[in-house]
């Protein structure tokens, strides 16, 4: 899901940036330094929106860095275990497939696909059901639950089930 | 947030500073990144070379997903939603996904019908018929 949210970060300025332009400054570093971040607690920093507050500055002892308390808005993805969300193939091999929700990847293990279908390989890796009228392949739209994530230090992975009501493709690109 | 092992967001358990923040739905997520990918593509030639992975992907997911194209109808989404006691997280959730029946809502967003909650199926059913009403009318 994404959130809007107040993030706080104490932002380090070479005085060479010091003058009129201080504020413009400080801001275009906190966007290269923070947008596209990925954090455990708040997820993918997607983009900042708004600057709250610049606190006073500090100057550090001996180098001459002045150390700003920066409050700013901004969109963040954060995926949680149960959400239910839509997702893009990108990837299907007999292990299960891969997906995509935004800056997320989800692994969907062929456990947690439905029985009925099969893995079929050759030029496009597949799932199909006997019948052959449902499809999972490379570009397939799915909705999914999360039933897992790992987040290390810049990325977060998630584990996803198919296997549930309501859940599977909403999409498919060949009859699309 | 009290653990990793808590977070069960069919429970809303998703942490108290996140359940508190305003959540956005996909379409609202466009709206505000196709407004900075054009106010970057004004100042420079090339914004793709500005913008980082994550907004790349993450402005190419909304899109693709976006049930609501239409500026107005995004507006009016929340606002009905809003009309019915759900909190923020459920709102984006039935915004995202828009069930078309009570059993599918529910099973999208089981804490709709946890105890203590306001929610009879009529009410779902009437929610769900303002969202396709919108839909139709875009």
């Amino acid at each position: 899901m994404f959130f809007h949210i107040v993030l706080e970060r104490n932002m380090q300025l070479h005085p060479r940036h010091f003058g009129r332009n201080l504020r413009e400054n400080l801001v275009a570093k906190l966007m290269k330094d923070v947008e596209g971040t990925c954090s455990g607690q708040h997820g993918f920093v997607v983009a900042i929106t708004g600057i709250e507050n610049i606190g006073k500055g500090l100057i550090r002892d001996g180098t001459g860095f002045v150390t700003f308390p920066v409050k700013y808005q901004c969109v963040v993805f954060r995926p949680f275990k149960g959400e239910i969300l839509e997702a893009v193939v990108t990837m299907v091999n007999k292990m299960g497939f891969f997906a995509e929700a935004g800056p997320v990847q989800i692994f969907v293990s062929n456990h947690l696909i439905p029985d009925d279908m099969e893995f079929q390989s050759g030029d496009m890796p597949n799932y199909t059901t006997s019948d052959g009228s449902v499809k999972i392949q490379k570009d397939s739209e799915v909705r999914l639950k999360i039933i897992g994530t790992r987040v290390d230090a810049t990325e977060i992975f998630c584990i996803g089930t198919i296997k549930d009501d309501f859940l599977g493709v909403i999409n498919d690109p060949a009859t699309a | 947030m009290s653990g990793e092992e808590e977070e069960n967001a069919a429970e809303l358990k998703i942490g108290d500073e996140f359940l508190k923040a305003k959540c956005l739905m996909n379409c609202e997520v466009a709206l505000i990144l196709e407004h900075k990918y054009d106010q970057l593509q004004q100042m420079s030639d090339d914004p793709r070379n500005q913008v980082s992975q994550v907004f790349e992907k993450s402005l190419q997911y909304v899109k693709r997903f976006s049930r609501y194209k239409n500026p107005d109808a995004v507006k009016q989404v929340r606002e009905i939603l809003s009309r019915y006691q759900l909190t923020e997280f459920e709102l984006c959730v039935l915004g995202n996904l828009c069930p078309e029946t009570v059993e599918e809502a529910i099973a999208m967003v089981p804490s709709i019908k946890a105890k203590g909650r306001v929610h009879d199926d009529d009410a779902i059913d009437k929610m769900l018929n303002d969202l396709a009403l919108i839909k139709k009318f875009e």
